[in-house]
C-alpha cells in the first residue's frame, strides 16, 4: 500500500440522524456509483428504443391505397370542397376542384398533431384551426404554424366518364 | 489536492457527464419519433446510431467512477 491510497475509515453519522433519529425498514442508501448505473442503464433503454424505432420504420408498411371513384366531377364546383374518407374509412381526406379539369386531394389530418384541416378560400390556404397552422392551397406545403411535414398528398384524375378517382396517396410529397 | 479530493471530483465530473448523455437520448428519442411520422427511415437509422454511441460513452464513463 502507497501512501497515497486513501484508507476506508468509519464514517461518522450524518449530524441530522442524531436529531432525527427514526429509520424507515426500507431505508437504503444509494450510492453515486449506482445513481450512474441506473442512468447509464436509462440510457442503454433508450438505446434499444431507437433502435426499435428505426427498425419499424424501415419494415412497415404504409397503406397508400387502392385505385378507387370518389364523386361525379360535376357534383363539385370550382372552388369548391368535397369530403371523402380514404385510403380506410378511418382516414378523412378532402377534395378541391380548382379549375374546370383539376383537381387536388390531401389527407385532412394536420401533420402537426393529426387535427383536421378545412379549406379556407378567402386566404387560398388549408388551415388547421388547432395551432393555426396553415397549408398552400395546391402544393399542401406549409406556410406558417406549428406543422413541419406538408399535408399527405392523395394523387387523383379525372376521368373520361366524368369520375374523380384516388389513384393512392403519393409517397414523399 | 489530494488523490481522494480528485477522485471525488471525477467522480462528478462523470456523473455530470452520464446526465448530459442521458439528456441527449431523451432528445434522440423525439428526433426518432418524428422521423417515424415522417417515414424517414434514413434519419431514423442515423439517429439510433448516434443513440447507440452516447450509450457505449456513458458506459464508457462507468469505469471512471470510483467504486
Amino acid at each position: 500500500m502507497t501512501d497515497h491510497e486513501p484508507t476506508a475509515q468509519p464514517v461518522d453519522p450524518p449530524i441530522w440522524k442524531r436529531d432525527f433519529p427514526f429509520q424507515a425498514a426500507a431505508e437504503e442508501e444509494v450510492t453515486r456509483r449506482d445513481f450512474a448505473r441506473y442512468l447509464v442503464a436509462g440510457t442503454g433503454a433508450l438505446a434499444v428504443g431507437n433502435v426499435g424505432l428505426a427498425a419499424w420504420t424501415q419494415l412497415r408498411t404504409i397503406n397508400r391505397g387502392e385505385p378507387r371513384a370518389i364523386v361525379a366531377l360535376n357534383a363539385v364546383p370550382a372552388g369548391e370542397t368535397h369530403l371523402f374518407r380514404y385510403p380506410t374509412d378511418a382516414d378523412p381526406a378532402v377534395l378541391l376542384r380548382v379549375g374546370d379539369t383539376d383537381v387536388v386531394a390531401f389527407s385532412q389530418k394536420c401533420t402537426h398533431l393529426g387535427c383536421v384541416v378545412y379549406h379556407q378560400p378567402d386566404e387560398e390556404r388549408w388551415h388547421c384551426p388547432c395551432h393555426e397552422g396553415n397549408f398552400e392551397v395546391i402544393t399542401g406545403e406549409v406556410i406558417s404554424g406549428p406543422p413541419l411535414r406538408p399535408l399527405g398528398r392523395i394523387e387523383v384524375e379525372v376521368r373520361a366518364d366524368g369520375m374523380i378517382w384516388a389513384l393512392g396517396r403519393i409517397e414523399k410529397p | 489536492m489530494t488523490v481522494s479530493q480528485r477522485g471525488r471530483r471525477t467522480s462528478s465530473a462523470v456523473l455530470i457527464y452520464v446526465i448530459i448523455l442521458m439528456a441527449m437520448q431523451v432528445f434522440l428519442v423525439t428526433v426518432a419519433a418524428e422521423a417515424f411520422l415522417a417515414d424517414e427511415a434514413g434519419l431514423a437509422w442515423a439517429t439510433a446510431a448516434v443513440s447507440v454511441v452516447l450509450f457505449a460513452c456513458a458506459a464508457g464513463f462507468l469505469r471512471y467512477l470510483r467504486p
